[in-house]
């Protein structure tokens, strides 16, 4: 929007000269340590495969939902996996509805990369029916607030939401066996997904001055960093994908040391997320058993004519 | 006549209201509203300066982006934004602040029925984290007509369907006058009784409607006292000043 220019949020001069000489010091304005995560916390709403994740201020809302569709005719026993990005205007004004910009399209690329390629999601058990009917998954990912680092945090809800994502089971039917019925959740318990691993993306931030390296970057920091990567590794040791897309060139040991460093944080990170999804499922276990309605709403009673 | 509704509630029973102001850190203002099961969540950024081509320059003009859970932006998606931003104006007082825009984002985070009226909810305790100057605020509740002409208040998803119509009420909220003459009046009538807004869907007779309109008034008292303890509440603890 042309008359809009009060949506570019600009990092005054002062701000950026008191972020760098800090980090020479290894001192962070949020008052982390370099290689320090900040504090995330996993929410899952009322639905299956609805999540909420916090990363510090960022915050990032994951929706999985299944359809029955017909497979690519190059690959007939495989479901279908995709991610759509939604850079919401509420998370930063300087977003802009309608067509996802770059950043947008960058992070739903480095998240499907992490998911899809590295065979994260087994897509052959989504077959129901080869040539005719798969399951394609499809995973809504909304950033509602941009505090920095939307990567790590949309990876984390897209992973959430899987974990704690049931498609209905179905069976073939039918005189020859061709047609598929669909079982709804009352009747026939809903199947989980089948994930082989957790995919982790750890973002580093780069600074003209070598020796600063710092993970997990707020919004602040971005605005001054000169250079980012995003490593996408798993508990495991695995390497799924690496994102650097231009910006300061760095030295091979550095990017050494950030592997490393990113495979130890996604040890803790993927403890957390199952802990969470255990946590979800033992409550989801709990409020099938109990039926009856605890809802203790407002009553409100007709105005009686004076 | 006894209506038996599937989570227990009596007709006029609505469903537990939560809401919670000032969640988002970089918007100016941010709510989210759940009745039931139903949640959303509006942030507001505002004013900022300048105003859309074909916005009048004279007055303040509010904007509304509506993000569905899932899927593409459809014809719904904008009739909802255009619902809502005709409620906002008539709420907003747009004088204040000319040829500035308020952008107001709407986010369903689940829909259980009764989505514009929660909504609408959301999106005048977002403007009130925000501080946009207003006149009164706006209450939204969602009315059905059973088949057998009995009215419900806020349905759930299943019972949206059920019904034979619905309606989606917006009243401005009740007024505690401390002035000897009372609240307000417009032509004899107390200005809470006006209806800002009034979306129908389905068919029902002229008698169903303004039962409706009796019920959801009665409901609106309600909401404002929620509207109202809430506001005072979390005025005490937070200030977002500095």
């Amino acid at each position: 929007m042309e008359g809009r220019l009060a949506n570019a949020w600009r990092l005054t001069v002062n701000d950026k000269n008191f972020i760098k000489t800090a980090l020479l010091s290894e001192i962070r304005i949020d008052g982390r340590k370099p290689f320090e995560y900040r504090k995330i916390s996993i929410k899952f709403g009322r639905e299956d495969g609805s999540s909420e994740v916090q990363l510090g201020q960022t915050r990032v809302m994951g929706i999985v939902t299944a359809q029955l569709v017909q497979p690519y005719r190059d690959r007939p026993k495989e479901g279908m996996l995709s991610i759509f990005t939604e850079f919401s205007p509420m998370a930063d004004p300087s977003f802009e509805p309608g067509r996802p910009g770059e950043s947008a399209v960058e992070l739903g690329r480095i998240i499907n990369r992490g998911l899809r390629e590295s065979r994260a999601v087994d897509t052959e058990s989504l077959c129901i029916l080869a040539g005719k009917f798969v399951w394609a998954i499809r995973i809504d990912i909304h950033i509602l607030d941009n505090g920095g680092n939307l990567v790590d945090a949309a990876n984390i809800a897209a992973l959430a939401a899987l974990l704690t994502f049931r498609r209905p089971e179905c069976s073939l039917g039918g005189e020859d066996g061709q047609e598929v019925i669909v079982h709804p959740p009352e009747i026939r318990e809903p199947l989980p997904l089948m994930v082989h691993h957790l995919p982790i993306a750890i973002t580093f931030g780069f600074f003209s001055n070598e020796s600063i390296l710092l993970i997990d970057p707020t919004h602040n920091e971005e605005a001054v960093m000169s250079g980012r990567m995003t490593t996408t590794v798993n508990a495991n040791g695995d390497i799924c994908a690496i994102q650097k897309g231009g910006g300061e060139g760095i030295p091979q040991r550095v990017i050494m040391q950030c592997l490393q460093l990113a495979t130890s944080k996604a040890a803790s990170i993927t403890k957390q997320i199952k802990d969470a999804v255990e946590a979800f499922n033992t409550e989801r276990a709990l409020r099938k058993i109990k039926r009856h309605p605890t809802s203790t709403g407002v009553d409100v009673r007709e105005k009686q004519n004076q | 006549m006894e209506i038996d509704r599937e989570d227990g509630r009596s007709q006029n029973q609505l469903r537990p209201l939560a809401c919670s102001r000032n969640i988002l850190h970089r918007a100016h203002g941010s709510a989210s509203w759940s009745q039931g099961d139903t949640k959303v969540l509006a942030a507001v950024y505002g004013p900022k300066a300048g105003t859309k081509k074909n916005e009048n320059p004279e007055k303040a003009c509010i904007e509304v982006i509506w993000k569905p859970k899932t899927g593409q932006i459809g014809k719904l998606e904008k009739e909802y934004e255009m619902i809502l931003k005709r409620t906002l104006q008539s709420i907003c007082i747009l004088t204040v602040n000319p040829n500035t825009t308020t952008s107001v984002m709407i986010q369903v985070v689940n829909d259980d029925g009764a989505l514009l009226p929660s909504a609408i909810n959301a999106a005048c305790m977002a403007l009130v984290d925000a501080g946009i100057p207003m006149r009164h605020l706006a209450v939204s509740i969602c009315c059905c007509v059973a088949r057998s002409g009995l009215v419900i208040l806020d349905p759930t998803k299943l019972e949206e369907q059920k019904m034979k119509a619905f309606a989606y009420l917006v009243f401005p909220n009740s007024v505690h006058s401390v002035l000897p003459e009372g609240s307000p009046s417009v032509q004899g009538e107390p200005i809470e009784n006006g209806i800002i807004t009034s979306v129908t869907h389905g068919t029902m007779s002229v008698d169903d409607y303004f039962y409706c309109l009796e019920r959801g008034r009665a409901a609106s008292t309600k909401l404002s006292d929620f509207l109202r303890r809430n506001l005072q509440q979390q005025s005490t603890n937070s200030s977002k000043a500095g």
